[in-house]
């Protein structure tokens, strides 16, 4: 998946226009990186990448990158 | 002496000369329920999809004269005339039970859809299926008795479960009102609702959940997670004799998970 198509994935995650989330924000910023959040995260994951994640490593993610890097290279730049 | 008219039966629990046929019955609850049944007495019909699950738990039975039957459920539409051609090889079938189940633990922000189906596929559209096919005068013997799995979850609100909740809630309804339906053929319809078991997918809802909150939900459950027998000794006791006066309800099975 691109990052721009994730980008917007989360963005319906957490509810914002499509394009406000750009690949770089701190999670803190976007004040929504909640328990329930972390599951839709790891929902997500499984319905669009067929990927388990560890809640534990969810809780410590900090930034949107932290989240791409989760995902390895099922991101791509473009 | 004894009053006569207490009827007391000797082995309240044995299952000889029944067959029943067991859906989900290559893991978790279906697998121990069906290796319970079998130290009962029964003769076992295991049916899911996956055959090498299915032969691992035919060789944990006990008895002589089970078969596998891998099938997919999800193809509803097939259920009725399949049912049919199992009675006509193996004879009528005196006992049923719909284990096959999966669970999704989906916050209602990413819930698609194509999820809610595929839970209510399984529990709802196949689960009616088997009743349907299983209520034909060829395929139930007399006083036959089917049951169906629900949870707690269809009585108590959960984050996150909302189409898990929808589809065992409705399997609780369908029970009641199959249950009236087929009183006049005898026929019992009765569901359980466990708790949190050890099973794979009782595992994968604790891996999914932070820690904090996996123990708090181990904590709700006053009596810990059970484990997949506990679910079984109920399924058998609506099954047997001892449930011979019960219908159209549901036994909740949940280590005290609903006392508070």
């Amino acid at each position: 998946m691109t990052l721009t198509s994730f980008c917007n994935l989360l963005d319906e995650l957490f509810e914002v226009d499509e394009g406000t989330i750009k690949g770089n924000e701190s999670l803190e910023a976007l004040h929504a990186w909640d328990s329930l959040a972390i599951l839709s995260f790891m929902a997500l994951a499984d319905e669009k990448f067929g990927v388990t994640l560890e809640p534990r490593a969810l809780v410590a993610c900090k930034t949107v990158p932290d989240l791409i890097a989760l995902l390895g290279d099922r991101i791509t730049s473009e | 002496m004894l009053d006569p008219s207490l009827e007391l039966p000797r082995q309240p629990f044995d299952l000889s000369g029944r067959l029943i046929l067991v859906t989900g019955a290559s893991s978790g609850i279906g697998r121990a329920t069906a290796v319970l049944l079998s130290r009962l007495g029964a003769r076992l019909i295991l049916v899911a999809r996956n055959e090498q699950r299915l032969l691992e738990t035919l060789r944990s039975l006990d008895g002589q004269g089970h078969r596998i039957e891998p099938f997919d459920l999800t193809a509803a539409e097939m259920i009725p005339a399949w049912l049919r051609n199992l009675a006509i090889s193996e004879g009528s079938i005196h006992g049923l039970v719909h284990s096959a189940g999966i669970h999704k633990l989906r916050p209602i922000r990413v819930l698609s859809p194509e999820a809610v189906e595929e839970l209510l596929r399984i529990d709802v559209v196949a689960g009616l299926a088997l009743a349907r096919g299983f209520s034909q005068k060829a395929v139930a013997a007399p006083g036959a008795s089917l049951v169906f799995l629900s949870s707690v979850v269809a009585f108590t609100g959960q984050s996150g479960h909302s189409a898990y909740a929808a589809s065992k809630g409705a399997v609780v309804s369908m029970t009641r009102a199959l249950s009236v339906e087929f009183a006049p053929q005898k026929i019992r319809v009765n569901c359980v609702a466990p708790g949190l078991v050890s099973t794979e997918m009782g595992k994968e809802l604790l891996d999914t959940l932070l820690p904090a909150q996996a123990d708090a939900l181990r904590a709700e459950h006053l009596l810990g997670i059970g484990a997949p027998v506990d679910i079984a000794n109920a399924i058998a006791f609506l099954l047997a004799e001892t449930g011979r006066w019960i219908t159209g309800t549901v036994l909740v099975v949940d280590g005290g998970y609903t006392a508070h």
